[in-house]
């Protein structure tokens, strides 16, 4: 088999190439920094220092280990991201539907959905945390503000990308408007959301941990410019960088799994059309 | 062959689709006038294969959509048993059956079949005993727990024609059912359409390209020409019933084919 072949038919090869290539590349600068630089651990330090801290019972702050640290505020984090994204993929979902019953509803929003999408959310969130006056309920609207949009768009494209011929049967069959919404649309939209929720999920993860750093009240973003500060190990600072990276690429995955868990069509392998039988 | 045609004149010719000076003019993108079909004249009969044959911009697939009331004429009439194609749609008697499968492919091969029965509001025994009933008549019973995806494309397109008959229809449109697939498997379609029409006694009105698909399934051919598209020709298609594959390779299938082929007008084929 040519390694053509091999990457092709195993797709976790490439990944496990990647994780092997990224970890000589940071090793690497790592033992460069280790010797040319004054405080490489606050540069660059080896991955064994991080990882070390995971089990490490020291504690860092207010009696807490670095892991139990992490886990702490990454839980804060994780409760407002998921409010947020639910509360983002419910509006998107609902506003798509909206566009698809109304041209004029969709001439009339789509054009400013992706106005608002352009405002950077380090700028946009210090408005927001002026209108609401909680830092909290700022981190949520931000994070929906950032999921909707994806899964608006996406769940759209869906309801827009259906064949006229499924249309012209449902026709046939004198169905009701709602009946082809309900059997047709709708259903045909679903891979498009998850297509959506699998761009938004780490875009919530990432815009609550960056509204974190505004203000303190626990988060990982603030933890993360306290240990930056030097407040405490700069390998907590390592470990919730990494951490942080872990889950939005987990949330990712967590929303494919999702969506293989509800289309039981979706688990099924398409068939070779070569040996087409009858 | 006398007695052939005899056969088919006694046969019960009620009219049941009566198409007078049917036209389709549609506009282009620069305003004009662009004639898709005009002055078709037209009756099938009840229980008849008949097939609309021609080349692509000939019109067939406008009037087959305008017979389904998936398009409205501009001109002339259409009357199926008396009533407008509107009406008919709304009783819910076409079954139609498009080139591509058009399924759906969230739901197995049987709630695919069970679609129209759900949107026609039959209760759930219903529709499973008509759903059995269809997976067995196009032999894929053993598949009915199949999603499309898992599915050749002679099996999706069986599934299609499944779906299309589960709603009893009386008229049965097919526009170009069998174009995408492979001869093997377009062959075996063909023997299994005809041996359901049989059946069935539906009225199936089938569109296609293919000159020798057209007289090997129907009982006429209507044969329609290009700019702009109109019906030049109706070949009456004596062969014997039930049709076998043998019979495409006698004598009398060649001629009726040449028959068709010379119909044409324009000479462009």
């Amino acid at each position: 088999m040519s390694i053509r072949k091999k990457i092709t038919s195993k797709p976790w090869l490439p990944m496990l190439i990647w994780i092997i290539g990224i970890i000589l590349v940071w090793e690497i600068a790592a033992t460069i920094v280790s010797v040319t630089k004054r405080t490489p651990e606050n540069v660059l330090p080896h991955l064994y220092q991080i990882f070390g801290q995971i089990f490490s019972t020291k504690a860092v702050s207010s009696g807490k280990t670095a892991t139990m640290l992490v886990l702490d505020s990454a839980s804060k984090t994780l409760f407002r991201a998921a409010i947020g994204f639910i509360t983002g993929t419910v509006l998107g979902f609902v506003l798509a539907l909206i566009m698809k019953i109304s041209k004029l509803a969709e001439k009339t929003i789509f054009p400013y959905l992706m106005l608002i999408q352009m405002v950077p959310i380090l700028g946009m969130a210090p408005i927001i945390l002026s209108i609401t006056g909680d830092i909290n309920t700022s981190r949520i609207v931000i994070a929906a503000i950032l999921t909707f949009y994806p899964v608006a768009t996406n769940t759209l494209a869906g309801f827009n990308a259906v064949e006229r011929e499924k249309y012209d049967l449902m026709y046939s069959y004198a169905a009701s408007k709602y009946t082809i919404y309900k059997k047709v649309l709708i259903p045909y939209s679903i891979p498009y959301f998850f297509t959506g929720l699998k761009i938004s999920a780490p875009m919530a993860i990432t815009a609550s941990i960056l509204v974190d750093t505004l203000q303190g009240d626990g988060g990982l973003g603030s933890m993360l410019s306290q240990s930056l500060k030097h407040a405490m190990s700069i390998y907590v600072f390592w470990l919730i960088v990494f951490f942080s990276a872990f889950i939005g690429i987990f949330s990712s995955y967590f929303m494919g799994f999702l969506e293989k868990a509800v289309l039981p069509h979706k688990r099924k392998t398409k068939i070779k059309r070569k040996d087409d039988a009858v | 062959m006398s007695d052939v045609m005899e056969k088919i004149k006694t046969e019960d010719r009620t009219v049941e689709i009566k198409i007078r000076d049917l036209g389709m003019t549609f506009k282009d993108n620069n305003g004009n006038d662009m004639k898709a079909l005009t002055g078709v004249n037209l009756d099938i009969y009840k229980g008849e294969f008949i097939s609309l044959l021609g080349p692509s911009g000939c019109g067939k697939t406008t009037l087959l959509r305008m017979i389904a009331d998936l398009l409205e004429p501009t001109d002339g009439s259409i009357h199926i048993d008396g009533r407008i194609p509107k009406e008919v749609r709304l009783m819910q008697k076409f079954g139609i059956v498009f080139q591509s499968a058009v399924l759906f492919d969230w739901r197995t091969v049987r709630k695919n079949i069970e679609l129209p029965l759900e949107t026609m509001k039959f209760n759930k025994a219903e529709r499973e005993q008509r759903s059995s009933e269809m997976l067995e008549m196009v032999g894929l019973t053993k598949f009915a727990d199949h999603y499309p995806v898992q599915l050749s494309g002679g099996m999706q397109q069986r599934v299609n024609i499944a779906r299309a008959l589960a709603i009893r229809p009386e008229i049965l449109l097919m526009d170009e059912p069998f174009s995408a697939l492979d001869e093997f498997t377009k062959e075996k379609l063909h023997k299994d359409l005809l041996q359901i029409w049989r059946k069935t006694n539906k009225t199936i009105i089938f569109v296609t390209h293919n000159i020798s698909e057209a007289v090997f399934l129907s009982d006429r051919v209507c044969v329609l020409s290009p700019h702009p598209g109109r019906l030049s020709a109706v070949v009456d298609i004596d062969l014997p019933r039930p049709r076998t594959l043998e019979m495409r390779e006698t004598q009398h299938f060649n001629e009726l084919v040449l028959k068709v082929r010379n119909s044409f007008e324009g000479g462009s084929l």
